[in-house]
């Protein structure tokens, strides 16, 4: 789905820390947003912790920064970080390139995938989401 | 556009003494990562004696070619003939700018302005730490407040363990480094700086950044500071820390601390002190390679920066075999971190922040 000019694929689910998650399996894939990728510009550097860190959803684990920009990448969901994508290393603007395929970020294996419920799909809820963000950031 | 860039007798001297013998082309970080002829600086000599002559006209080519150049200083110090390309680079850069050749630096100098750094952030980190008087400031720099906070935070945890009476302000960016991109420093912030340090009656100035160091020390809009400029490796080379490590430790020397203020000595003090098994690199000191974040190089080229870091790290790595790379550069330090691959198992520190943590294994273990 398109929401506000910024692509925001279906059968996903999205936080408000503008990160997206999708079940592969037994594992949670997670990556940046468009509308994100697109205000941050090119992206230069993703910290790929060690895998086997226990994360929680909706905390910060680690960074992310383009050439003007340094942010937190906050889990979608908690549990363990099981792979990377050591693509990234070399490679960060695979997130501006492909934020929703080659530029996923982190595989988690979720405690409980019944947190996904706290996460957006409803397009309706998304938009509006979307618009306050706007509102607050501007739009690129 | 197509007017010759002026040249002083000083920098029309320097191009002509050139002998484009292309040593500086070993040194070079940025011909090292490209293998392009015009980004070293015998090929951008060659490209303003060109200039100079009439016989290439100033494009926006020649603008960018002049960017790409980290100010390191290396071809400077193994040029035969004495020649400092990077003093020409810079004035050729402002030259550009005054003919209308803005760069993406004029938008980071409206940031410097409005914000107070030179990365538009709007909430300054503030470590907690006292403000008002004291004997000693400490001026953190915007890499080290808005990029590496927490290697900050373990500086000032090392200087509080140490017994430093020291101070901090609600510090705004020192802008020397729009001198160096093209543009000039802005008054209005160095001018608020030192009213925000003189309020603090410190007789000292300690600085964690060499290029705030630098600016500090040399810029003529600091003359009238009234205080003793210290980098932080000056500052603490007289102190003992009571800590040791037994892994192997390295050192990679900063730019703007090294070649450029010509601080060598004082870290390998500090670091002898606390790692008997110190090794240097090949190529160390005055003939470091740049990491290459300087010269506005991370900001206008970023990948290329982080590669050319990416670079120094697996010199320093294969030379050395070091278990610990330290240096005292947040800008250093924030470009090998980001250019650091998994498989390298290297860590990086500033050495301040290094002995912080080796102060807390030592109370750690000492209350277990």
């Amino acid at each position: 789905m398109n929401i506000e000019g910024y692509e925001f694929p279906e059968g996903l689910y999205y936080d408000k820390n503008h990160f997206w998650a999708r079940v592969e399996g037994d594992l949670v894939v997670m990556g940046m947003n468009d509308y994100a990728q697109k205000m941050a510009g090119s992206i230069v550097y993703v910290g790929l912790p060690p895998e086997g860190k226990k994360l929680v959803q909706g905390k910060s684990f680690t960074k992310i920064e383009s050439g003007k920009w340094l942010g937190k990448v906050f889990s979608v969901i908690s549990g363990e970080l099981v792979a990377v994508n050591e693509d990234l290393e070399k490679k960060a603007k695979l997130i501006n390139e492909d934020c929703y395929g080659k530029g996923w970020m982190f595989k988690i294996k979720p405690d409980n995938m019944d947190e996904l419920k706290n996460l957006m799909t409803d397009p309706a809820v998304m938009q509006e989401w979307l618009k306050t963000e706007i509102a607050e950031h501007g739009k690129k | 556009m197509t007017n010759p860039l002026q040249f002083d007798e000083k920098r029309r001297k320097a191009i002509t003494q050139c002998s484009r013998c292309g040593f500086c082309r070993a040194v070079c970080p940025i011909f090292d990562l490209t293998k392009r002829p015009i980004t070293n600086a015998r090929g951008k000599m060659i490209l303003m004696k060109e200039v100079m002559e009439g016989k290439l006209p100033v494009t926006e080519g020649v603008a960018q070619a002049l960017l790409r150049c980290t100010t390191c200083m290396n071809c400077t110090t193994n040029c035969p003939s004495g020649v400092d390309p990077q003093e020409v680079i810079k004035a050729a850069r402002k030259d550009m700018v005054g003919m209308g050749f803005d760069n993406l630096f004029k938008k980071m100098g409206e940031v410097v302005e409005k914000y107070g750094n030179i990365y538009g952030e709007p909430e300054r980190y503030d470590w907690g730490h006292k403000k008002g008087t004291a004997p000693h400031v400490l001026f953190v720099g915007c890499v080290g407040t808005y990029r590496e906070e927490e290697s900050v935070e373990e500086t000032i945890r090392l200087l509080d363990l140490m017994k430093v009476d020291f101070t901090m302000i609600d510090e705004v960016c020192c802008s020397g480094v729009m001198e160096d991109v093209g543009y000039k420093i802005k008054e209005e912030l160095a001018q608020r700086n030192i009213q925000e340090l003189q309020k603090t009656s410190a007789k000292t100035l300690i600085t964690t950044c060499p290029y705030c160091f630098r600016v500090f020390k040399e810029h003529p809009s600091y003359k009238n500071l009234g205080m003793e400029v210290k980098h932080i490796t000056q500052f603490l080379k007289d102190f003992n820390f009571g800590v040791k490590t037994n892994k192997k430790v390295t050192y990679h020397d900063p730019c703007d601390l090294g070649r450029h203020a010509g601080i060598y000595d004082e870290p390998r003090e500090i670091i002898r002190k606390i790692a008997p098994n110190f090794v240097e690199p090949r190529r160390t000191r005055e003939n470091a390679m740049c990491c290459g974040s300087g010269g506005g190089l991370r900001g206008s080229f970023p990948e290329d920066s982080i590669e050319i870091s990416r670079n120094r790290l697996s010199q320093i790595i294969e030379e050395t075999g070091a278990e610990i790379l330290l240096t005292e550069c947040p800008s250093c330090l924030h470009n090998f971190r980001n250019a650091k691959l998994r498989k390298q198992k290297i860590e990086i520190y500033n050495i301040t922040e290094f002995i912080a943590q080796l102060l807390q294994e030592k109370e750690k273990k000492e209350a277990a």
